[in-house]
């Protein structure tokens, strides 16, 4: 879980601009906070799958499942199981 | 500390959030860069070539293709009728308030050249000029991704873009929407939408209007909820990005364009040749966060071997049209220091 986690945070602060400075918790949304929005989740879903090797299913491309750190290290594990 | 410049691409280290590894002399994204491999591209070129033929003829037209009127756009449409003749595509010019009568003109002339529908989507210039100036007032509100990407006004434009495109691929059964963006401007050439997604973005840039202080009731820039609701869920649109898999040299695309009759336009602004908006957005994104909104898309094509470093950084450094910026900022009865 913390590699995910650490994968994922890494991602952000690279690519998405964010401050190394900037609080975020793990349930914070990734969007309302203005870290992502819509386009940098067609690449962060992408890089997700690439980097997992997973298919994201349709109905699983929600807010809940995407929007935060532990959204996503939860769907991460449940599709790499 | 003095500054620092990506030895491949032209993004330095004044610009903020960008980090230049002083051993490699790269910035954070070139150092991470895949190059999407020829062969890749040939193989992406395929699949996409079979998804068109595939579903040709399943809609009132197979390509929702947005054209400004501009030269990567209008090469664009050129480009996609010559490879995938078989295409019936409705071409939408969307009418910001402030696209160029060239462009108009150049936009209507290229639908006749390569035989294709055009349609200019048009909006209240008074709303659409609120919202501008809401844009540039703004701070903040969109993620700080989308700050390197484009200006707060553009970002805003092709959201709005994006909306209504989206709505009318769906309107007319389109299973596929083209975008004329480069390598530096989206890497990923298909985007399977799902509904899921399409009304999760939709969501998204509610927000973001109601963040900088558009409230869009009758939903004029949204993708309206009842066609979403509409959506066949086996046969949502695709995005393609064709440009980043083809050959791109500035130039040649122009002189290509000019031997088919494109008119080049007479705006002195080296990053757009449509839009009259586009110094006075630049501008007033220079202003806010010190980052031009045009330096990540330069590097992007830099980086992929689209654009010399030499021509990006001429065109990165390029003042911008003064004359430009007054006649935005009065239209939009903005003072820009």
């Amino acid at each position: 879980m913390d590699e995910i986690k650490e994968d994922i945070t890494r991602y952000l602060q690279n690519k998405s601009f964010m401050d190394s400075n900037t609080q975020l918790n793990d349930d914070d949304s990734l969007t309302m906070k203005g870290i992502i929005d819509s386009i940098g989740l067609i690449e962060f879903i992408d890089f997700i799958s690439e980097k997992y090797s997973i298919e994201i299913p349709e109905d699983l491309l929600t807010p809940d499942n995407f929007d935060s750190i532990n959204g996503i290290v939860k769907l991460v594990q449940k599709l790499t199981k | 500390m003095s500054k620092l410049t990506c030895k491949k691409c032209i993004l330095d280290s004044d610009i903020p959030g960008i980090t230049i590894n002083e051993e490699s002399g790269l910035c954070q994204f070139c150092e991470s860069y895949k190059p999407i491999s020829p062969d890749e591209k040939k193989e992406y070129l395929e699949i996409i070539g079979k998804m068109l033929e595939e579903n040709s003829g399943k809609g009132e037209y197979d390509v929702i293709f947005a054209l400004s009127g501009g030269k990567d756009s209008s090469y664009g449409l050129y480009k996609l009728k010559k490879e995938y003749p078989f295409l019936n595509i409705l071409a939408i010019q969307f009418d910001n308030a402030f696209i160029s009568e060239a462009a108009v003109a150049n936009a209507k002339k290229m639908c006749e050249i390569v035989g294709c529908d055009f349609f200019k989507l048009t909006m209240k210039e008074e709303a659409l000029c609120d919202t501008f100036r809401k844009a540039a007032g703004s701070t903040n509100a969109y993620s700080k991704f989308a700050r390197y990407r484009a200006s707060d006004i553009c970002n805003t434009c092709i959201s709005i873009i994006k909306q209504k495109l989206i709505e009318q691929a769906i309107i007319h059964k389109a299973p596929f929407i083209v975008f004329a963006f480069t390598s530096g401007q989206a890497p990923n050439p298909i985007i399977d939408l799902k509904p899921s997604f399409i009304k999760w973005s939709r969501d998204l840039f509610e927000k973001q209007l109601q963040n900088i202080g558009v409230e869009d009731r009758d939903e004029s820039f949204l993708l309206k909820n009842e066609i979403i609701k509409s959506i066949d869920k086996d046969a949502t649109p695709v995005i393609l990005h064709p440009m980043c898999l083809w050959d791109y040299n500035e130039e040649k695309i122009v002189e290509k364009l000019i031997d088919l009759g494109w008119m080049p336009p007479k705006i002195n602004d080296s990053n757009s040749t449509n839009c009259l908006l586009n110094a006075f957005a630049c501008q007033n994104h220079i202003n806010k966060y010190d980052i031009h909104p045009y330096a990540f898309d330069i590097a992007g094509l830099v980086r992929s071997g689209d654009m010399t470093r030499e021509e990006g950084l001429e065109k990165l450094h390029k003042e911008l049209s003064e004359p430009l910026i007054e006649m935005a900022a009065k239209k939009l009865e903005m003072d820009l220091e």
